[in-house]
């Protein structure tokens, strides 16, 4: 298929996806089908419910240094994908984890840490759906398109 | 008896019968072993010592020859003789004693000789043999007394002091040279006065000290004990030779004193070698060349018999002459094929390959060719053929070479299938500017390419069916052709196994230029910007051309350890072109498989946060085992300072995640683009 316009694609995908990343992705299809670009992108749906639940469990467990880790390890992935509202969130999950302030300063009080990183988890899971609906409804309707054509 | 007193010459004893009886028997009875032997080693006294201590008779030693008498009937005699023999000599000639050492062995112990030659003037009279024994030793400890003897550090420095064919020298802990033998010398040309105390790195060339060459042999040969290595060494003089070294660490007690190296000159060996080659080259040409004018030859005149051939067919034959003119002409046909596929292999194969630039319809010729193969299929083989709607109706390139190759992989897919389908994709693989890039895909459900045959699929003369089934003809060249065929179209041709209907899939790209329209730049404006835009694509797709050029040969290893930027990382490399990439999924796994394979690699890329081990920490370990790969940290977005630091912790540039498709085919050009590489571009397809 040929790429949608950029117009097309932000009114489907809205403004957490950073059209110029994303599109490198589609770039990489074969002509014809999306078959890599889906299996990344759903691979990284299943990764990041998985990322969220393991950073519910650290929580759980005032375990910030693994909530440190788990938002490196996802705010990677996300960045990828030009999912850059995920990305900025997790990189929150980072900062506060290892305690550090979002410019860098340390942040002593671990309780505050995790209160920010609670607040932040929120607020990425609540990013991330929003994405996954864009996301999602851009394949299904990319179907729609190869059935009609 | 002293023997200051011995060498006696006055005229007393010359007349007196009875001091010569008396000597005589003063001789007879001395315990100590003594023989006394006539200037031509007749034995003319032993004394009682020899009968006591020896345990033998007077008789076996009086009248008889010397060596004889003491050596005889031992199998080594004629070696026993030697020292005694030359210490006699040399006693002789000095006119005074000598001692021969552990000359004789009698139960067990041995007995140095003590020799004193007896002149009256100038006359040797006699020879005087005392024994005394070494020291009371068993058989068993005897190999210790010559050591003790000889002192065996003294053995080995004369023994490699005189080894000629060898340098061995050592060096100490730092590598300068310690010692130098005349095997040294005569190989490397300095004499040991101007080498000793010189680092050993003076004999290595240029390229292999920028190479930090001489320091890794010696950090390896810490690290395992002992490295060999072939490779130039440079003599005095200036000329070279091609060494074969074994470099040994040394340890005394535990502490590390120093190196030894033994060098061999293979330099002969080495030029028998290249030798071989530029003949096998030379001979490949040759075969090319002939191959080539044969077939070329032949052509004229089948063309020939095969049109007579088919005027024969028209003519009124009765039913087993036209069977056989069939028979002819087909077998005709066959030879025809076999004769143009060794006639475009010398071809290319000699670089005479010329490529012609015309309109090509790639659809047109694809549902051409499939036409024609429908009619070959076996029953219950089916084709389908999808093409791509964007195809480009048409462009430039080179038809007839563009059908030969398709025409080639398809003639094989069908030969190959014996039931279920064969299907042809054809598609746009990649655009610019200037040019498309077409894939066609043709695959099959036959049967297959065992795994280990894949290494030969392109390989000229090779057909993989084994030889005692001989289901197929050919002559193995088709593919081969095909293959260098695609490259000179600016393509590439590749084969995967198919995973879902246990056939091939053979695929080959082509390059096309796209034809200028000129309708489209109406305005100046408009098209002094596209002009722009497209003297940058052109830009980037020359970098593109450069990097896909070479990338096959490249290997690459990436280290990052989530699964969809790994998956992501491959494809962009994949779409590059590279071939080769080995994805680690940690620090340590890099750092393990680079130094289990160092020279496998030609560039790291190398994700900063890591579990397991960091990238920084697996940097520093593949720069600890003297790996100087190029490595490219990837650092992510946001922590800026990382950039900086990856400079210092020794990796050689970075590059920001996500990782942008341009920048990486920058930096990837950067770091692989040697210098080797464009020489031999210029040679390549123009």
């Amino acid at each position: 298929m040929a790429l949608p316009d950029d117009k097309e694609l932000e009114s489907i995908l809205g403004d957490g996806v950073d059209l110029t990343t994303f599109k490198q992705i589609l770039e990489m299809d074969e002509p014809g089908d999306n078959e890599f670009s889906t299996s990344i992108v759903f691979g990284f749906f299943e990764q990041a419910e998985e990322t969220f639940e393991r950073m519910d469990v650290a929580l759980d467990e005032k375990d910030l240094e693994k909530l440190s880790e788990l938002g490196h390890f996802l705010k990677g992935s996300s960045a990828t994908l030009g999912l850059i509202k995920v990305r900025d969130g997790c990189e929150k999950i980072q900062r506060y984890g290892k305690q550090e302030n979002l410019d860098g300063s340390p942040e002593p009080d671990a309780d505050v840490c995790l209160a920010r990183v609670k607040e932040a988890l929120m607020a990425v899971k609540s990013d991330y759906e929003e994405v996954e609906i864009g996301l999602k409804k851009f394949y299904d309707k990319d179907d729609e398109d190869e059935d009609g054509a | 008896m002293g023997t200051n007193t011995t060498i006696t010459d006055t005229d007393r004893d010359r007349d007196s019968d009875t001091d010569s009886d008396l000597t005589n028997d003063i001789c007879d009875l001395s315990p100590i072993p003594t023989l006394i032997v006539s200037p031509d080693y007749r034995i003319q006294r032993a004394s009682k010592g020899v009968v006591d201590a020896w345990h033998r008779r007077r008789d076996d030693f009086l009248g008889k020859d010397l060596f004889a008498a003491l050596y005889g009937g031992s199998p080594l005699e004629r070696f026993d003789r030697i020292p005694l023999a030359r210490a006699i000599e040399v006693a002789i000639a000095a006119r005074n004693f000598r001692l021969c050492h552990a000359a004789y062995t009698a139960d067990g112990v041995s007995y140095s000789a003590r020799i004193i030659p007896i002149f009256r003037r100038d006359e040797l009279l006699s020879l005087m043999l005392e024994w005394d024994p070494v020291e009371p030793k068993t058989p068993e400890t005897r190999g210790e007394v010559i050591q003790h003897a000889l002192s065996v550090d003294e053995v080995f420095r004369l023994l490699i002091q005189t080894v000629k064919d060898y340098a061995i020298f050592l060096l100490d802990t730092r590598g300068y040279v310690a010692t130098w033998n005349a095997g040294a010398e005569l190989l490397k040309g300095y004499t040991k006065e101007d080498i000793i105390g010189r680092h050993f790195s003076t004999f290595y060339g240029q390229e292999d000290l920028s190479a930090g060459k001489p320091e890794d042999e010696l950090i390896t040969c810490l690290r395992e004990g002992r490295v060999q290595d072939e490779g130039w060494r440079y003599r005095k003089d200036g000329s070279r030779f091609w060494a074969n070294v074994t470099i040994t660490a040394i340890y005394r007690n535990g502490v590390h004193v120093g190196f030894g190296k033994v060098t061999r000159d293979l330099t002969e060996r080495r030029e028998g070698e290249l030798r071989l080659i530029a003949a096998y080259e030379e001979s490949a040409k040759l075969k090319n060349d002939f191959l080539a004018n044969m077939s070329h030859e032949i052509r004229t005149p089948m063309h020939g018999m095969l049109s007579a051939c088919a005027l024969l067919l028209d003519t009124n034959l009765t039913e087993d002459q036209h069977d056989m003119a069939n028979i002819i002409s087909e077998s005709g046909q066959v030879l025809l094929q076999v004769i143009n596929g060794i006639l475009d292999y010398s071809k290319l194969a000699s670089g005479n390959f010329s490529v012609n630039t015309d309109l090509v319809g790639v659809a047109n010729i694809i549902s051409s060719v499939v036409r024609n193969v429908q009619m070959t299929l076996l029953p219950g083989v089916y084709i389908k053929l999808v093409l791509a709607p964007e195809l480009p109706k048409s462009a430039q390139g080179d038809p007839l070479r563009f059908r030969q190759i398709f025409q080639n992989i398809i003639d094989n897919a069908v030969k190959f299938t014996e039931k279920g389908s064969v299907q042809v994709a054809a598609s746009i693989s990649a655009e610019d500017a200037t040019s498309y890039t077409i894939l066609t895909e043709v695959t099959d459900s036959g049967i297959g390419v065992a795994e280990d045959a894949v290494q030969n699929l392109f390989k000229p003369f090779t057909q993989l069916e084994k030889p005692t089934k001989k289901r197929y003809q050919g002559t193995g060249l088709g593919l081969s052709i095909a293959k260098s065929l695609a490259e000179l179209l600016g393509g590439e041709m590749g084969y995967k196994p198919n995973l879902e209907r246990n056939g091939s899939i053979f695929w080959f790209t082509v390059k096309l230029k796209k034809i200028a329209n000129l309708d489209q730049l109406d305005a100046a404006g408009v098209q002094q910007q596209e002009k722009e835009k497209s003297q940058q694509e052109a830009e980037k797709e020359k970098m593109l051309k450069r990097l896909k050029e070479m990338a096959p040969q490249k290997r690459i290893l990436a280290a990052e350890d989530n699964l969809v930027n790994q998956k992501v990382l491959s494809r962009v490399l994949n779409s590059l072109g590279f071939q080769h990439v080995t994805i680690a999924s940690n620090g340590a796994e890099a750092v393990s498989i680079l130094s289990a394979s160092p020279n496998t690699y030609d560039l790291v890329l190398m994700d900063i946060s890591m579990p397991v081990m960091d990238g920084f920490e697996a940097t520093r370990k593949i720069r600890t085992y003297g790996n100087p790969i190029p490595i490219i940290a990837m650092t992510a977005y946001a922590l800026r300072g990382d950039s900086e630091t990856c400079l210092e912790k020794g990796m050689d540039d970075y590059i920001s995640k996500p990782v942008n498709i341009n920048k990486l085919l920058q930096k990837l050009l950067t770091w692989l683009d040697s210098p080797e590489w464009s020489k031999s571009v210029t040679n390549g397809p123009s």
